[in-house]
């Protein structure tokens, strides 16, 4: 799209600010670097406006004026995104909605809360852990991830193991529908007739409309929670392990392996207490009943030991614990201090290839020169390589993503998926046709018609280039992938 | 049936397994009778078969284990019976990943066996698993008392695959247990009714059969006092996978004998916490006005449990059948509000509750001495359908005469969300050709 010429740009920026008020939009080109990316910083596109709206009204009103004005729209929660899913269009309008971050209602007797899309996930468990609830879906990013960013996603976490992933916690949503209007699908009470439109609103990455309120489900806290680490000298005994300890029966809360480049970097910027000299270690926690949890953390240390641990610590209090954890969930961060840069990687498997797809990818990593850091839930498959580069080298960024896509085609061949939480977003259209054939394609397009005939909202994404609603709606250079000749439109 | 496409069909599928003549008596609903009634053999042929009736403009209705054909609209004369009875095997098993792949037409039981001889098994619990299909089960969105813990089909399944309106295959979802890749079209399908693509495979979510599984049983004097004995063990710290509030009818249903109400919590586990479990829920519902508390083990425990999700299953037809949905801590009242309409309508009602989650069952049913007519049912299930709305619920006829689902509807209405479930079915079913006419709203 070609720039908008400045008269056009403030009659634009006026007539949003009718709408959210003047202290409520942004616009000025330093305003708008912070937005032209998500987490995935590789891709980066400059929107026109950025606007905060704080009510269903607002948004609604924003969503209206951006169809008058034939403009391209994206929802933006805190951008912690990994796959590019709210990466803006040239030109267009980003709606963000962290503004609207409050909790609305609170209801334990019905085992429900309704809140606003900008709330940060863990601001939603620690106000109901008081009332000694949580809000079961916890992804490493919650510190800053909003719910409305999780719908989008359908985000999961460590402890989605055992309690499922955001779906599986979304009653109801309130939806600005891409033409602005406002529609309730669901809502507090179980099973509505007719389709669920929750069910595939929820991971649609922001291209059916707008979450302006979601109605969660809540869970009561675990009455006792027991958390071991597993040391391994051998990284396939921790990923045999893995399978062994779904073979016996046994259901973690969450099971993450971390590997020994990882190891290292944490213990060098935390001292989580991880052991440096590990292969590999795998950290477990189980929760529910006290009664009976001892038991349960005896079989998985047993089935531990028989793969092959060289020793596992049990955490003797909440402390202990919660070092252990943050060693897993700031893994990403210690990253940062061995390398300039580094990708995440998004992909899931059948846990028992485990083993096999953690060699193919240290192979895959050798074979381009990089070094792969995995730290990743490890109960359901899901696996998190992240390829550790520095994009002033020559040619890096090319390797990167040759071997983030022969990663994926690895997964794919073992009968996996090419994203377990992170999205499709931009990064992994075009590799939708390694799993989806065209007829799987077209039923996906029909849904996505059904919400978004017009293709404004947030176009770009999710499908194959070819398969989007609107030609050439993003008419942006190739993709690297397309241009090192790895990938094909269709 | 138009002699063309009859002999299309019985080209495709076989002579054996494309029946026009007497034998699709059974398959008649509500007084229509189908045309034809065809057993497609594989997925392929399943898919050739709706393309070859889309092309003739002729209606398809699917068919897995029939128990349900009562619920929604009557079919429309002429359809085509697609019956899914020869798609069942078990087609992958993985237990090391907890998976497994089936065909839509088999048996929840004959499932349920093939799992368990590795020690697994998929952890839904409907009425007639002895006749309902996986393929069924799904596309109506069937679940028994242990949805409380183990959650329904939406929770339970990883990926599916469906003979579209265009006669084309179409997979969503996959076979691993977290994925985000494309729309979740899984849980659209899941139930639609058929009404967007007939099922023939599902991957499903497994679980490890728990070590003991048992059920504290307690009867009481009245619903108020169930209901709050109810309250207090979802209050509890304990974790049950059922909890089952029964009205009085009801509770003979369950082997419990004649009471005012009752109670059923179904604990499963480790062997030791479920025994721990089932010690502290007596304990707990003896301390309130429970009458009679005992725990049932193995197979009465089962029983029970079976008994009561199949409570609308009886040998002749009731005078209706519902399934309401209200908020969990509403249920005690509103079965209480569906006990006195029944009374006023001059029926009997077996009604139970999955307490934590809100969803009812209400079986109504004319006394022994009298022959009640349907139309003061359809005015008392239209004062609960009105109730349950009032909070944001519903109630659904399940199984009821013909003449009671006109007069009542169906289904209730469904809010304005129907325009969009109206696009999404016009653009994967244009021709109007999958179940049309039984399902929610016209859709």
């Amino acid at each position: 799209m070609p720039p908008r010429p400045a008269a056009d740009h403030r009659r634009l920026r006026l007539a949003y600010e009718k709408i959210v008020g003047a202290d409520a939009v942004q616009s000025a080109p330093d305003e708008l670097l912070v937005y032209e990316s998500d987490g995935l910083t590789l891709f980066r596109a400059t929107a026109d406006v950025v606007v905060f709206p704080c009510s269903t009204d607002e948004v609604s009103a924003c969503v209206r004026l951006a169809n008058a004005e034939g403009l391209p729209f994206v929802a933006r929660g805190a951008g912690t995104g990994l796959a590019g899913g709210c990466l803006p269009s040239e030109g267009g309008v980003v709606i963000a909605l962290t503004r609207m971050n409050r909790i609305l209602e609170i209801d334990t007797a019905n085992q429900l809360a309704v809140v606003e899309p900008g709330l940060v996930n863990l601001h939603l468990s620690q106000a109901l852990q008081p009332q000694g609830y949580c809000y079961a879906p916890d992804p490493s990013s919650q510190l800053a991830c909003t719910i409305g960013g999780n719908v989008a996603n359908n985000s999961g976490g460590p402890h989605t193991l055992k309690y499922g992933v955001t779906t599986n916690h979304v009653l109801g949503l309130e939806v600005v529908l891409p033409d602005g209007e406002v529609v309730w699908l669901g809502g507090k009470v179980r099973d509505g007739q007719g389709y669920d439109l929750v069910g595939v609103f929820v991971g649609s990455e922001g291209t059916f409309g707008i979450a302006t309120k979601v109605v969660v489900r809540i869970v009561r806290r675990p009455e006792a929670v027991r958390t071991l680490l597993a040391v391994f000298d051998v990284l396939d005994h921790a990923s045999r392990t893995v399978a062994a300890i779904t073979a016996r029966g046994l259901t973690p809360a969450a099971l993450e392996m971390i590997d020994q480049l990882t190891i290292q970097a944490v213990e060098d910027a935390y001292g989580a207490g991880y052991p440096r000299d590990a292969a590999a270690a795998l950290l477990i926690e189980l929760d529910g009943l006290a009664m009976g949890l001892d038991e349960e953390a005896e079989r998985v240390e047993a089935a531990c030991r028989e793969n092959g641990a060289r020793e596992v610590r049990r955490a003797r209090d909440e402390r202990e614990r919660q070092l252990l954890w943050k060693g897993r969930k700031a893994a990403f961060g210690a990253y940062g201090r061995i390398s300039p840069a580094y990708m995440v990687m998004d992909g899931v498997i059948p846990r028992t290839r485990l083993p096999e797809i953690l060699r193919a990818v240290e192979g895959i990593a050798q074979t381009h020169g990089l070094r792969v850091g995995n730290v990743f839930h490890a109960g359901d498959g899901n696996l998190h390589p992240n390829i550790l580069y520095d994009p002033r080298r020559p040619g890096e960024v090319d390797r990167v993503l040759q071997a983030g896509a022969a990663i994926m085609r690895a997964c794919v061949d073992v009968g996996g998926s090419i994203s377990g939480e992170h999205g499709i977003g931009l990064e992994k259209r075009d590799f939708m046709s390694w799993i989806f054939s065209p007829a799987d394609l077209d039923a996906m397009a029909a849904v996505k018609a059904a919400f978004n005939p017009g293709g404004r909202c947030n176009p770009g994404k999710v499908f194959p280039t070819a398969k989007s609603c609107v030609p050439g709606e993003l008419g942006e250079a190739l993709h690297p992938l397309e241009a090192s000749g790895l990938i094909q439109r269709l | 049936m138009d002699a063309t496409l009859l002999r299309s069909l019985t080209d495709l599928v076989g002579a054996a397994h494309c029946w026009g003549g007497a034998d699709r008596g059974p398959f008649a609903v509500d007084g229509r009778t189908p045309s034809a009634v065809v057993f497609p053999g594989s997925a392929e042929e399943t898919a050739h078969v709706v393309r070859l009736a889309g092309e003739a403009g002729v209606p398809v209705i699917p068919w897995g284990g029939g128990t349900a054909m009562g619920v929604g609209g009557p079919p429309p004369d002429g359809a085509l019976v697609l019956g899914t009875r020869r798609l069942s095997r078990v087609l992958e098993h993985e237990p090391g990943d907890l998976t497994a792949t089936v065909e839509a037409g088999i048996t929840l039981d004959a499932l349920q066996a093939a799992l368990g001889r590795r020690g697994q098994w998929w952890p839904l619990d409907p009425p007639e698993p002895a006749r309902a299909t996986v393929g069924g089960i799904l596309a109506t969105n069937a679940a028994g008392p242990r949805r409380h813990a183990y959650g329904t089909a939406r929770d339970l399944v990883l990926g599916i695959r469906v003979a579209g309106a265009d006669g084309r295959l179409v997979r969503a979802g996959g076979k691993v247990v977290k994925n985000v890749a494309g729309y979740d079209l899984v849980k659209l399908y899941i139930g639609a009714f058929g009404t967007l693509g007939v099922i023939v495979e599902v991957t499903l979510k497994l679980r490890p059969r728990p070590e003991a599984d048992l059920v504290v049983a307690a009867t009481f004097g009245d619903l108020d006092r169930a209901a709050a004995a109810a309250t207090r063990l979802l209050g509890s710290s304990l974790l049950p996978h059922a909890v089952e509030l029964l009205n009085g009818g009801a509770t003979v249903t369950a082997g419990l004998g004649p009471a005012g109400a009752g109670l059923l919590a179904g604990f499963d586990g480790l062997a030791t916490a479920v025994t721990w479990q089932a010690a502290e829920a007596t304990r707990l519902l003896e301390g309130t006005a429970a009458q009679d508390v005992r725990r049932l083990d193995g197979a009465a425990a089962a029983r029970a449990l079976a008994l009561v999700a199949e409570l609308g299953v009886t040998p002749r037809v009731p005078v209706a059948v519902a399934e309401a949905g209200v908020l969990p801590v509403e249920v005690g009242v509103y079965l209480g509000a569906a006990e006195a309409a029944a009374r006023t309508a001059g029926l009997t009602l077996r009604a139970s509750a999955r307490a934590g989650e809100g969803m009812v069952t209400l079986v109504l049913e004319a006394p022994a001495d009298r022959r009640a007519g349907g139309a003061t049912a359809v005015h008392a299930l239209a004062a609960l359908r009105q109730r349950a709305q009032a909070s944001g619920g519903h109630l659904t006829l399940v199984r009821a005469p013909l003449a009671v689902k006109e007069a009542l509807g169906a289904w209730g209405p469904v809010g304005p969300a129907l325009g969009l479930m109206h696009a999404v079915k016009s653009r994967l079913d244009p021709r109007g050709i999958l179940n049309p006419g039984r399902f929610v709203g016209g859709l």
